[in-house]
């Protein structure tokens, strides 16, 4: 798990374009969508009319049994038959129907977030390097769950639940209007009245909520400091500063939050009260038009059971707001990322061969504003020719590569192939071109025999073995137990780093690539595999055209072109022996470092 | 889960009082249907509209008495629950203090964070909840099942075919779903783990140019998720519609079999209208308390989680002695170390000797075992066998507080907490005045900071690597101390910089006993001993000048090295 971050204060939700986005993903759903409207409404209605009818079923009873009293005759069993037969029809058809409601927006809900999980993947393969770095990996990881979570939750949840709603409400005040308007008054006359309260609290209870945000956020950030530094807690006896500091801050968090919860637990019992009182009216106010002979008894049952389907959603809405919330907060991440820019790859006009040289023509770059890594560089190389880079960490050696690569633009000058901008190529063919070795030996948790194939995924199982033949892998690799079907697992540590390199060699031997980039490994693999991967970097360099950004003495000296670099520029080039005659710095590191020794 | 209880212990006393409450809620609520029955027995029956108005006035007392109980609740539930995670805080922060590599190697830090931060958090959400529902579900059921019994007890066999219905269509949707909800989960790890994977490799991706190919591994994974999504939700949303559909024919029922009932005289119109509200009321509380248990699994798993941290055994125990001599000498004898559960040792048979004037360096390449030396000396760690001595007593005996004032240790990482430079810097001496303060800012070549007031933001984000070391650095001089332990912390810092402080450090520790470590030559090249490591084991000792002519994996580190490397030729 990434270690939490302090969250920067929430950014206001742009609702319209919020709900613009959402819409706009819905937008294929047309068909599913009005179909799930009209089993909402069937479903809703046919259940708003069975209470009506449960009603009469009473009064049916009520006045049989005031027959029976008065000897004038009995409960009229055919009438109540006919009642309670429709109602249980009424009963099954809108469970029916509710259920198909669901089945529609489930199909639509999932079939959505799958849809931008697959677009979000798509965009993380197009983004510019960049936009994908390190310090972004859990943000985009969580966008592809958490929030492609919550906008699914948001929409299959505050859907169901906001259409039933409002069709209940408006069918509930329609049958209650029907039966009685002084009663409907009556039991209505509350919930604005409720609404105004909600309101007033949720405003107050607004103050104490930003009080312990704030409070949590700054003990968060001392627990999350205070983990991380616990070394230094520990060997300077901090133990106790800390645990004062993080009373003092518990406690006042909890004096807030207490409170700030108590305030939101309102809406709970003001709803209960609310629908008590529209009870207790609708009992005595109901009761005393039954004997006027304005309503029958069981218009009273039924209004019951219309006051508790009416105060219902209302709590559901007040609920599902917050869903909608967090769906819109959630949408608009996942749309933020959606509409970064991806590379640019204007042309579709492919490279297939390097024929004379490549060319660095006056480079200047920088990662970000007003920071230059690569300041006016300007350097030739020949088709088959060895070029060594070298220089101090930080010069700017894996910048050029990675330009050469277009993983980066240059900010300007050019860089050319045969005398043509490799901006004018598309952008695949030009990587195409090359193979690449970097120290940072990144492979799949995948079987090893999958990881070199990687590099021609239509190799055959004789390819694959060939080339871990020739990058002296094979010996070890068939000692693991499951020989080259051993899968390696997530940070790849059943096996050495060096052992990586080794298959991330195997793998670029096997593209066959007229153009390699190499980079020297200095970390500190054992001496014995490390001439291994010297010899297999070599065996790879053969014939072919190589950029190393190289370390080691034997490379140097062997280079057709050395490129020293300081601070992204070139202060000296040529081969071994005129660089020792021009007696600049590469002769004076030498010499000094000679005398020092 | 037994510490979690104790913790809970001090708030018994509020939670009877929800308990009441929640019976008094109750109690108010379900008075209202047996009223209303009066009302249409007695009243209508009577058409006496007097009766109605005073039935109808002790109606409106109970609902009065119920929303003063419900308020009550409320107040107190949330007392309960954000104390309660108050204190679970408060406790595992205090524990978490007291842990040592060995713990920390059990549980990252950063899981650490997220137990006490998010898992008491949900623990806290969840606490509310059971406070009001998980209590108030089965009071309000039982109450209802009361009341209906008194009212019509020949109709209360429908209650319980609808709830037997009811809780077996609950038991078979779970059966069915539960083992897809574990599959869920796996399929959503596999989907991150993927996710992650390309994110990483993307310079590799792009270097192949194998989009497509990633995209597709992708989105069979996305396409399992989905079809797994489809039937865990068609199943679960199977319950609401057919829940609601028992409940209302559990009321067509008592209608019929009630007329049946009224015929015989044993039943009375308003009753049949109360019994319809309170057997709902039985069904609808335990569908409730359904809803409730749904959220316990999630809150099993943050408690087990919290738990694991308060149940942690601490390793390394506190000594007895409280005196250390003034420029001990500190002598490893025989250690060996090796990881809880790796059979590999990390260090085998260490031997040597910190000597107050002396400047010793360690040298070896990534996970030799470098740092793991250095964490031994303040007691981060303990020694698997052998003993470290300070002047012939094993530092075991000491009490922490003691030995760790001895020490300056500065880890890897610049590490730098939020505040000013000020305050960062009295970590390293509490009651260290501004004029050390500054000097010390100066001795380590801090010529960056105009004020030590200015301010470090969480983590020291607001200065570079090399910074944050040269800070790192300072805190460690500021005090005077008899050892100090340096560990990499001079790698971004060029050349130039890292002589002027290391001159700088040689007066300040001139009675004291240096150790450095590193992988880079030119750090270690003019201590007086350099201890080589590879693989756990020492494998020479001596100067610059002895090693590099006989010390073969020595020169290898120094020829990896390129300036090392010119030279060599």
């Amino acid at each position: 798990m990434p270690p939490m971050r302090r969250k920067p204060p929430e950014k206001a939700v742009d609702n319209k374009k919020a709900i613009k986005n959402i819409l706009f993903l819905l937008k294929d759903y047309k068909l599913k969508l009005i179909i799930t409207f009209i089993c909402a409404l069937i479903s809703t209605v046919f259940s708003i009319i069975a209470p009506f009818l449960i009603g009469m079923a009473t009064t049916t009873i009520f006045d049989g049994i005031n027959a029976m009293n008065a000897h004038t005759g009995t409960i009229d069993f055919n009438k109540l038959f006919f009642l309670l037969g429709v109602v249980v029809v009424l009963y099954i058809v809108s469970a029916v129907f509710s259920y198909l409601q669901s089945w529609f927006l489930i199909d639509i809900s999932t079939n959505i977030s799958f849809n931008l999980r697959n677009r979000i993947m798509d965009k993380i393969t197009q983004l510019s390097m960049e936009d994908v770095g390190e310090n972004k990996r859990g943000d985009i990881l969580s966008r592809i769950t958490n929030d492609v979570d919550s906008l699914q939750t948001g929409i299959t949840q505050s859907f169901i639940q906001l259409m039933t709603a409002v069709i209940t409400i408006v069918g509930v005040v329609f049958m209650m209007l029907y039966i009685n308007v002084w009663m409907t008054l009556a039991a209505l006359i509350l919930i604005p009245i409720a609404f105004i309260l909600i309101t007033l609290i949720t405003k107050y209870s607004q103050v104490y909520f930003l009080k312990q945000l704030a409070y949590k956020g700054s003990l968060n950030a001392q627990i999350e400091e205070t983990f991380a530094g616990h070394d230094i807690i520990r060997t300077f006896n901090q133990e106790e500063i800390e645990m004062e500091q993080f009373e003092s801050d518990n406690e006042n968090w909890f004096k807030h939050e207490w409170k700030s919860q108590f305030f939101s637990s309102f809406n709970g019992p003001l709803m209960n009260f609310i629908s008590n009182l529209a009870y207790v009216a609708i009992a005595v106010l109901g009761a005393i038009f039954v004997i006027q002979k304005t309503i029958a008894v069981g218009d009273i049952l039924a209004f019951f059971q219309y006051i508790k389907n009416f105060t219902q959603p209302i709590q559901q809405i007040t609920r599902v707001m917050n869903l909608v919330q967090t769906a819109m907060a959630a949408s608009e991440r996942i749309f933020e990322f959606l509409e970064l820019d991806s590379e640019k790859n204007p042309s579709d006009v492919k490279i297939q061969h390097l024929n004379e040289e490549i060319t660095f023509e006056n480079v200047s770059f920088g990662y970000g504003e007003g920071e230059r890594i690569i300041n006016d560089l300007s350097f030739e190389v020949k088709k088959g020719d060895k070029i060594a880079i070298i220089g101090e960490t930080g010069a700017g050696k894996t910048t050029i590569v990675k330009l050469l690569m277009r993983f980066y633009d240059v900010d300007c000058g050019e860089i050319k192939i045969d005398g043509v901008n490799i901006n004018d190529y598309d952008k695949h063919s030009v990587r195409s071109l090359m193979g690449m070795v970097l120290q940072d030996s990144w492979l799949f948790s995948d079987t090893i025999a999958n990881n070199i194939r990687y590099g021609n995924l239509n190799a055959t199982d004789d390819e694959v073995i060939d080339a871990a033949k020739r990058v002296h892998a094979d010996d070890f690799i068939r000692q693991l137990p499951d020989g080259y079907e051993t899968v390696l697992n997530e940070d790849s540590d059943n096996i050495s780093h060096g052992q990586k390199q080794l298959l991330t060699i195997a793998r670029t031997i096997l593209t066959d690539k007229e153009i390699l980039i190499l980079d020297e490994a200095t970390s500190s693999v054992d001496t014995r595999t490390e001439k291994l991967i010297q010899e297999a970097m070599d065996k790879l360099m053969e014939d072919r055209t190589s950029f190393i950004i190289a370390h080691r003495l034997s490379t140097i000296r062997n280079a057709d072109k050395i490129i020293v670099i300081e601070n992204g520029e070139i202060i000296e080039q040529g081969n071994h022996e005129e660089l020792l005659n021009q007696k600049g710095y590469y002769y004076r590191t030498l010499n000094s470092q000679k005398k020092s020794a | 889960m037994r510490n979690l209880v104790r913790v809970f212990k001090n708030k018994l006393p509020q939670v009877l009082i929800i308990f009441l409450l929640l019976i008094v809620q109750a109690y108010c609520d379900l008075a209202l249907p047996s009223y209303t029955a009066n009302i249409v027995d007695i009243g209508i029956q009577n058409a006496d509209i007097n009766y109605i108005m005073d039935v109808g006035f002790l109606m409106l007392i109970m609902v009065a008495i119920s929303v003063f109980a419900t308020i009550g609740v409320s107040f107190f539930s949330s007392r309960v629950s954000s104390g309660y995670a108050k204190d679970l805080r408060k406790v595992v922060y205090a524990k978490v203090l007291k842990f040592s590599n060995h713990e920390l190697n059990k549980i990252s830090r950063s899981s650490l964070i997220t137990r006490s931060t998010n898992d008491i958090n949900q623990l806290q959400n969840v606490l509310v909840m059971m406070l009001m529902m998980l209590f108030f579900a089965p009071i309000l059921g039982i109450g209802s099942i009361i009341k209906a019994f008194e009212i019509g007890g020949g109709l209360s066999w429908i209650i319980l075919v609808t709830f037997l219905v009811v809780l077996s269509l609950l038991a078979i949707i779970t059966i069915r779903v539960l083992p897809y909800f574990k599959l869920t989960q796996e399929i959503i790890d596999k989907m991150n783990k993927t996710a992650r994977e390309i994110l990483i490799g993307i310079p590799v991706i792009k270097a192949f140019v194998r989009q497509d190919y990633e995209k597709d591994k992708f989105c069979k994974i996305n396409k399992e998720f989905l079809d797994v999504n489809l039937y865990v939700f068609r199943k679960i949303f199977i319950l609401m519609p057919t829940m609601t559909l028992f409940l209302n024919l559990m009321i067509v029922l008592i209608l019929y079999f009630g007329a049946y009932d009224a015929i015989a005289g044993n039943i009375l119109t308003g009753d049949i209208i109360a019994f319809t509200q309170y057997s709902t009321q039985v069904v609808s509380s335990f569908i409730m308390l359904g809803g409730v248990m749904i959220i316990l699994p999630r809150f099993l798993v943050s408690a087990r989680r919290v738990a694991e941290v308060l149940n942690m055994e601490l390793s390394i125990t506190d000594g007895e002695l409280t005196s250390i001599n003034d420029n001990p000498t500190i002598e490893f004898k025989n250690v060996s170390y090796s990881y809880p559960g790796s059979e590999k040792e990390t260090l085998k048979d260490i031997n040597f000797k910190l000597v107050p004037g002396k400047t010793t360096a360690i040298i070896g390449g990534t996970g030799s075992g470098k740092s793991t030396i250095l964490n031994l000396i303040p007691r981060l760690q303990d020694v698997t066998s052998g003993e470290i001595l300070i002047d012939n007593e094993n530092i075991k005996n000491f009490k922490l507080k003691t030995l760790r004032d001895k020490i300056s240790f500065t880890p890897q990482d610049a590490i730098l907490f939020q505040g000013t430079v000020k305050s960062n810097m009295k970590s390293g001496k509490s009651d260290a005045d501004d004029e050390e303060i500054k000097n010390a800012l100066k001795l380590a070549q801090v010529d960056f900071v105009d004020d030590i007031d200015d301010e470090v933001s969480q983590g020291g984000s607001n200065f570079s690597g090399g910074q944050k070391q040269r800070l790192s650095i300072a805190r460690a001089i500021i005090g005077p101390h008899d050892f100090y332990l340096f560990d990499d912390c001079f790698s971004a810092l060029d050349m130039n910089t890292e002589a002027v402080i290391k001159s700088n450090l040689d007066k300040i520790a001139e009675n004291s006993s240096v150790l450095f470590v590193s992988q880079r030559i030119s750090t270690i090249k003019d201590a007086d001993e350099i201890i080589v490591l590879d693989n756990g084991k020492i494998i020479d000792k001596g100067s610059h000048d002895d090693l590099i002519n006989r010390c073969e994996v020595y020169s290898e580190i120094a020829s990896s090295q390129m300036e090392e490397s010119l030279c060599l030729q």
